[in-house]
């Protein structure tokens, strides 16, 4: 098989991980070179070394009984493709993931001396993204941290129960023990490298994981529960959730009503944004009552509807974080709405002109010299707000939303 | 803040007219000028000569010195609003004289970190094409695309709305460093040349493309078929991708047809 082929077997197989952020290197970070027919960011080779996999996951498109065709590449073969294309600036670099080709080690060995030959015969400065395979051996793990900007293991599904169901191969100690040896790493050499500028860098764009939403019973309140003890304790910089896509008949996963459930995978990373920089809590977003996020709205005008009593919210006096709790006002609105209000009061018209988009936000503020103007949201009107957020949305063409069909024995 | 009040009452009171002869250093001079002799730079109006046919316009004739110093001192005292300021010229917009010298005139009286004022109409037009050009320009750290030529070296083309050849060509110095690289923006002419040494601008007459190497059509097809069997057919969004990648920058990517 020539290398065509392969690309077209090992690109196609790892078009379902989710992750595609690069940089860290000062001056490109954010940078995509293209994007997908699917509207996704391409800005790394994202492929798997090989798909020739003895393992048997339930939800995978390369599990050993299901019959594609399987590839690997030989190392050089796969150095010279990220050279060539990084020359022709098609990439920002390299996202290698894998099957487990006969063991986990010996496919970690291989992945290592792919990064490990771009980094010292070719020189290679670009970013190296690199999946740990479940249960590889902690030196290999480690040797991978050395090479790459970033690294993940995946933690696929969101409990064990789950784990054993739907991959019975992979158990949680072998996903959780590289994990959290490479938190701890990460977090030992930053704290070298303070002492320090000459110590060796350690992953320096830090861990993720990926898990895979729809394939098994689990709530969004469980699932942010989850992530946030994984930036909580594991040191993670991004969870990514990744909606199921049903690529496999198997009588132990669901099948979905229409299409994957983008919309639930939508709503997950609003709330996980929230959870990262907008000092919400999983708690505080769902409720024991309430398990799931509303797929009609977004996670914080959800929540400022459930807490009329937060608001509204006053735009000249309030601090960086109450502004953060507005619907509507993200990072960069609030940033500029600090550094504005030091020159002149702000107004509505005020907040136009600084960028301060006020669809959402509108209900939600006030604009301080006691006016207030007449749609603010007060105490008892959070349903009329409600219908006017909805209304302000379906303004624009819907999303194709699709709820997950759970099958009732899977409980 | 009472200075800033005292601003807005006159602006548009008494309007005193200076035009320029169109040239960068003819601008930077005439802003010199005005800051060093009118008692109120904010009531000027700043354009180039030929513009609108004023009796009491008052020509300034292009100073070298002058503009120099005062490039010179305003990027030394804020580097930030100095970066704003090269990144309008950049975007090659008519009719920014006026702005460029409120906004230089407010900086030098109220500090960089009046670029935050952004309810000023002046720092509000600077910032606001300051970014264009930074959004183009970053679109174009990956849009751009590399042709390995017969002889080794690599060629890019491009055709940006905004004038970004100088800053995209320091960029792309730090990342392909080790190879001979041409930088040719077709709709200016423009081309940026770097020899693993030092890198050099010029302007092209006329463009005729040189062949490109044996391996170029391979490594192609190879990016072609990446680009193609890396989408997931089932959350196929044309609308999506477009936004992000506007058609107009199709023309010259290899997975696009171009």
């Amino acid at each position: 098989m020539d290398t065509l082929e392969k690309l077209e077997v090992l690109a196609g197989s790892a078009r379902y991980d989710a992750s595609c952020a690069s940089g860290g290197s000062a001056g490109n970070s954010g940078v995509c070179h293209s994007w997908s027919d699917d509207g996704r960011c391409v800005s790394l080779l994202k492929v798997l070394l090989s798909n020739e996999c003895s393992y048997d996951c339930a939800y995978c498109l390369n599990r050993s009984s299901n019959s594609v065709r399987r590839a690997t590449f030989t190392v050089e073969e796969l150095v010279g493709l990220v050279m060539r294309f990084y020359r022709r600036n098609y990439i920002e670099g390299l996202f290698l993931s894998s099957a487990v080709l006969r063991s986990p080690d010996e496919t970690m060995a291989r992945m290592v001396s792919v990064a490990e030959r771009l980094r010292t015969r070719e020189r290679f400065g670009g970013y190296i993204h690199m999946k740990v395979i479940p249960g590889s051996s902690p030196a290999l793990v480690q040797r991978a941290g050395e090479v790459a900007d970033r690294v993940s293991v995946n933690i696929e599904l969101p409990s064990s129960g789950s784990l054993s169901r739907l991959a019975p191969q992979k158990d949680r100690n072998a996903i959780l023990g590289p994990m959290s040896q490479l938190g701890r790493t990460i977090g030992e050499r930053v704290a070298d490298r303070r002492r320090s500028r000459r110590a060796p860098r350690f992953a320096p764009a830090g861990q993720s994981t990926q898990m895979i939403i729809g394939a098994s019973p689990e709530s969004d309140r469980q699932i942010l529960l989850l992530s946030e003890a994984l930036y909580g304790r594991m040191n993670l910089r991004r969870v990514y959730y990744s909606a199921y896509v049903p690529v496999v008949s198997d009588n132990r996963l669901p099948v979905p009503a229409s299409g994957p459930p983008l919309q639930r995978e939508h709503r997950l990373y609003q709330a996980d944004w929230l959870l990262r920089n907008y000092g919400f809590s999983a708690a505080e977003l769902l409720d024991d009552t309430a398990p799931f996020l509303d797929e009609e709205l977004d996670p914080k005008a959800a929540w400022a509807l459930r807490h009329p009593e937060y608001f509204p919210v006053d735009i000249n006096r309030a601090d960086y974080g109450v502004l953060l709790r507005v619907p509507g006002i993200g990072v960069t609105s609030a940033r500029r709405i600090l550094s504005a209000r030091r020159f002149a009061m702000l107004d509505v018209d005020g907040l136009k002109k600084i960028g301060v988009v006020l669809k959402r936000a509108r209900y939600f503020i006030v604009c301080g010299g006691g006016v207030v103007q007449r749609d603010v949201m007060v105490d008892e009107r959070p349903s009329v707000v409600r219908r006017r957020l909805l209304e302000a949305c379906n303004a624009l063409p819907a999303p194709a939303a699709s709820r997950q069909l759970v099958l009732p024995g899977l409980r | 803040m009472l200075a800033l009040v005292f601003f807005f009452s006159t602006i548009d009171v008494f309007l005193v007219l200076y035009s320029y002869d169109g040239s960068i250093e003819g601008l930077f001079s005439a802003v010199s000028f005005i800051l060093r002799n009118e008692c109120d730079p904010s009531s000027v109006v700043l354009q180039k000569h030929g513009g609108l046919l004023f009796e009491d316009e008052r020509f300034i004739a292009t100073d070298q010195a002058r503009a120099d110093e005062l490039v010179r001192r305003f990027s030394r005292a804020f580097p930030e609003n100095a970066r704003d300021v090269v990144a309008c010229i950049h975007a090659e917009e008519e009719g920014l004289e006026t702005s460029l010298l409120h906004y230089i005139h407010l900086v030098a009286i109220h500090g960089g970190a009046v670029s935050a004022h952004l309810a000023h109409p002046a720092v509000h037009e600077i910032r606001r094409h300051a970014r264009r050009v930074r959004r183009e320009l970053h679109r174009f750290k990956g849009l751009l695309r590399f042709q390995e030529l017969e002889d080794g070296t690599f060629l890019a083309r491009m055709e940006p709305d905004v004038n970004i050849i100088q800053p995209l060509s320091r960029y792309f110095i730090r990342r392909l460093r080790t190879q001979q690289w041409f930088i040719y923006d077709v709709r200016r002419s423009l081309v940026s040349r770097w020899d693993q040494e030092r890198l050099e601008f010029g302007t092209l007459q006329s463009f005729r493309h040189p062949d490109v190497s044996v391996e170029e059509e391979e490594v192609q097809a190879l990016w072609k078929t990446f680009f193609d069997h890396v989408t997931i057919p089932e959350r196929h969004n044309e609308r999506c991708q477009k936004s992000f990648m506007p058609m107009k920058y199709w023309k010259y990517l290899v997975e696009k047809g171009g």
